[in-house]
């Protein structure tokens, strides 16, 4: 009992100075990406959007697949309930608004921390063993401007994005079921979507989207700088920055449905 | 503790090596002197300014009149060698690209390398790779450069040819060089000063000369590379029949 008791005891302070670290790290690359982006050479130099085109054409297919997979399965799971009552005509307006109020973005993040967040700690991981951020360090070159403010606007630019294409993508696949096995006329299909989805609800999507993006890249991006072994703490570090990742999105998830929905 | 009572001078435009047994303490003495370690007391002063009391962006000033050479190279795999040796100059210079792809093209002269401007780190040699990462730490044309380990792992003619860049940086442009090393017989020929770190601390310093003619049997080991000495080969404190008996 005292053994699990310290367990806990210590796990809880590493969360904390892992928070405050991660936080400081925020801190840092906001300050950073004021001063390149108001910098014109810097700015020119830094090819800030590079991240994004990275980020979106990676993964775009994984994602609009798993989400017309996904509009599916939804689909047929409240069709067996609604098929007793007659009700398919609620579906189309259900599945808009869970999909663009909470699945799209939850499930774009989760795929994005598991590809896109994994590869930044392992990049910079990697960097970190190889001296190259010592060396950066070395050349007067700040790393979180150089490392890390491009993966943070890259991530808070395309995920939203992609968080949108989601949703539409698991709504078109939603419709073509509905209309094709389940008998929806798709003008029907498309005024209940319509009728339902307010602009509220893919734009809270949205804010949820961005918030995850800064969670990914903060933490993906910090996992990195702290590698202090050799191969083996990269893939340690990987592990644990797909796991706080996808804790922390899943905790802020729910708190942010319920301060817009609550 | 690695180091203690560490007290030394490297003076300018003159070479200095650093060298000392393996996990000696030579790379934590050397990420002190470039100011990516703090110690917990003592100064490292370059001029007249205290570095370890430098914090941060205050560190930038006397890290742009530095070089560091480090034993991997530690060039940015994802950055092409012409890519690697601008990167200080875009960073923290006004130049035009146009001046900066003839400065570029001038450092890598200076290595040999004109040729491999396009190539990827990892399509290089280890030598390749160390030469390409001298041109860079000489990209900003520092006072001092700083090399660690800067022959190890390469074979001889390399070795030579790292050895000889140090010497023709030192003569040709007055560079200040602090190398930390194993290679004796390599800093018996170019240095100007020697400092032989031994168990955290300054076991001798003095010309080449006068490390030779040490009647320290500890320096002379070191000199020779001898198996037998006062250095001895076992590391464990334990006896060892008595760490079989008790297991």
């Amino acid at each position: 009992m005292k053994n699990l008791f310290g367990y806990i005891g210590r796990a809880f302070i590493t969360f904390l100075q892992d928070l405050s670290s991660v936080l400081y790290l925020f801190r840092d690359t906001v300050v950073q990406s004021v001063i390149l982006v108001s910098d014109r050479k810097k700015r020119k130099q830094a090819r800030l959007l590079a991240y994004v085109d990275e980020i979106g054409t990676q993964s775009l297919l994984l994602v609009l697949t798993v989400s017309a997979l996904f509009g599916i399965a939804l689909t047929v799971l409240i069709s067996f309930q609604l098929k007793e009552i007659g009700g398919y005509n609620y579906i189309p307006g259900f599945v808009a608004m869970a999909v663009f109020r909470e699945m799209a973005p939850l499930i774009t993040a989760v795929i994005i921390a598991g590809r896109v967040g994994a590869s930044f700690t392992a990049r910079i991981g990697t960097m970190k063993v190889s001296e190259e951020i010592l060396a950066l360090e070395t050349m007067a070159i700040n790393p979180v401007r150089f490392l890390v403010v491009q993966r943070f606007i890259g991530l808070v630019l395309a995920l939203p994005a992609l968080t949108l294409l989601a949703g539409f993508t698991a709504v078109f696949g939603s419709f073509l079921f509905g209309s094709t096995r389940l008998g929806i006329r798709p003008d029907t299909y498309l005024r209940e979507t319509l009728d339902v989805l307010m602009f509220r609800d893919v734009y809270s999507g949205m804010v949820k989207a961005a918030v995850f993006a800064v969670v990914i890249a903060m933490i993906g991006c910090y996992r990195g700088l702290v590698v202090a072994g050799g191969a083996e703490d990269v893939g340690r570090s990987t592990m644990r920055a797909v796991v706080s990742s996808t804790l922390t999105i899943i905790v802020l998830d729910t708190v942010m449905t319920a301060a817009f929905y609550g | 503790m690695v180091l203690d009572g560490i007290d030394f001078t490297a003076e300018r435009k003159k070479i200095t090596y650093v060298f000392g047994t393996s996990g000696g303490g030579k790379s934590t003495l050397l990420k002190i002197l470039i100011g990516a370690l703090k110690p917990d007391a003592g100064a490292v002063y370059f001029h007249e300014t205290d570095i370890t009391k430098l914090q941060g962006r205050e560190l930038d000033p006397f890290r742009k009149k530095i070089g560091m050479l480090f034993q991997q190279g530690a060039l940015l795999n994802s950055f092409t060698v012409g890519e690697n040796i601008a990167l200080p100059m875009r960073e923290h210079t006004v130049l035009d690209d146009n001046i900066i792809s003839i400065m570029v093209k001038m450092k890598l002269e200076l290595v040999g390398l004109r040729d491999f401007e396009h190539l990827l780190p990892g399509q290089l040699s280890g030598g390749m790779r160390k030469r390409v990462a001298l041109a860079r730490a000489l990209a900003l044309d520092p006072e001092v450069v700083f090399f660690d380990e800067p022959t190890s792992g390469l074979d001889p003619i390399m070795a030579s040819v790292i050895t000889k860049l140090i010497a023709d940086l030192n003569r040709l442009l007055g560079i200040t060089c602090i190398v930390v090393t194993h290679a004796v017989e390599e800093a018996m020929r170019i240095a100007d000063k020697i400092v032989i770190l031994y168990m955290g601390k300054v076991l001798a310093e003095g010309t080449p000369q006068e490390i030779r003619s040490s009647a320290s049997p500890i320096v002379q080991q070191f000199i020779t590379g001898s198996p037998d000495g006062p250095i001895s080969f076992h590391a464990s404190s334990k006896d060892f029949r008595e760490d079989l008996i008790v297991g």
